[in-house]
């Protein structure tokens, strides 16, 4: 009895990869030969299948999608630098507190423990937020970027501030300005939230 | 069709620019969804493996060190059968095994009977063994790179393939003399 070969020849022959018997087989059974021709016009026929084409235009919310990663990676990188500059200030409060300072100085110190303070309980609550978790609106997105971008361009200039003298009083309004920009950031993260019914 | 993508357009797609990204995307949708659309089981399926296909692509072109067209082109395609393959493996609750092990009267009755086109038989193929077949026979994978992208064994890859093309056989011409 003449046993035919099986599909997983077949597919070897086809690949190159036959077998010495299955090869013989092949040279004697025209049956075998012609199922290896149907083999070869089937992949033949999948080859020239017509392509499917994207029923809908995805690069807008791959773009969205692009972009708040973006978003994603420029908050992480602001809260880090804001983590770099409280630590700073920070030293720079305790070096003021040793030295000796006139009263309006001493003023001006206590409302930048005051702010420190402020500023570093508002990254705490904006940290429990998870800004980075949510999905927010155009109009939203775009208000937090640009305060983000404001806050950057301000902790750029508190980072300067330590590598050359500078008021007491000039680091006062640049963290006091800090403390509002943090606040209005907040805001809009909780608002959002309350909205959505977080 | 892959549209025409100049080397300037990469380079500037390669430091994130999002217009030279849209023109990457522009280029390769079309290729990349053909592929998609041929191992997922639904076109929703597909979609989402294009677009995971592109994030990847705009997170990763900066560190692609590949040169030429040619070479950008099978690296998308790579990327995108992958992405194909982790939908399938996600979506796997819908086939019990492999290949769909129909049970025996529902066998019978389609080797009897059952023709259908090539386009309707592929489909009915389970989403494993259609991936392995358009993966090495349509676009020329080997099976050491199929089981590499699924995760299995070559010996695992070569009898899906067999397997699958003795049901195609068998759906589209009838009982095989072999």
């Amino acid at each position: 009895m003449l046993i035919h070969c099986t599909m997983d020849e077949l597919t070897a022959v086809r690949d190159g990869e036959g077998s010495p018997g299955a090869l013989r087989h092949l040279d004697n059974c025209q049956a075998c030969r012609d199922e290896l021709d149907r083999l070869h016009q089937r992949v033949a026929a999948l080859k020239a299948l017509p392509p499917a084409r994207p029923p809908r235009d995805r690069w807008p919310l791959i773009r969205q999608q692009i972009q708040r990663d973006r978003r994603r990676r420029r908050w992480r990188t602001t809260g880090w630098i804001s983590t770099a500059v409280a630590a700073s200030l920070t030293l720079t409060v305790a070096t003021i507190r040793f030295a000796p300072v006139p009263a309006a100085a001493s003023d001006a110190r206590s409302d930048y423990q005051e702010l420190l303070a402020r500023t570093q309980a508002l990254e705490g609550l904006l940290r429990r937020l998870e800004p980075e978790q949510r999905v927010l609106t155009g109009r939203t997105a775009s208000a937090v970027g640009d305060i983000e971008d404001r806050l950057m361009v301000l902790d750029a200039r508190v980072s300067r501030a330590q590598r050359i003298p500078v008021a007491t009083e000039d680091l006062v309004r640049m963290l006091r300005l800090r403390v509002e920009l943090m606040d209005a950031l907040v805001n809009l993260h909780t608002t959002r939230n309350t909205y959505v019914g977080f | 069709m892959i549209a025409a993508l100049d080397a300037l357009a990469v380079q500037r797609a390669k430091t994130g620019d999002l217009d030279a990204l849209e023109l990457v995307y522009r280029a390769y949708e079309g290729t990349v969804y053909a592929l998609t659309r041929r191992i997922c089981a639904t076109a929703e399926d597909a979609e989402d493996a294009l677009q995971e296909t592109f994030l990847e692509i705009c997170r990763s072109l900066p560190r692609y060190r590949g040169e030429g067209g040619g070479s950008l082109t099978a690296w998308i395609k790579r990327v995108a059968a992958s992405k194909a393959l982790m939908k399938i493996r996600r979506a796997k609750y819908r086939d019990a095994d492999a290949l769909h092990e129909e049970s025996a009267p529902e066998r019978r009755a389609e080797d009897v009977a059952l023709r259908m086109d090539l386009e309707s038989a592929l489909q009915r193929l389970s989403d494993t063994a259609r991936a392995v077949v358009w993966l090495h026979d349509v676009e020329g994978y080997t099976h050491e790179d199929i089981a590499e992208m699924t995760g299995r064994s070559v010996s695992f890859s070569k009898s899906q393939l067999s397997r699958a093309h003795a049901r195609l056989r068998r759906w589209l011409d009838g009982e095989a003399t072999c």
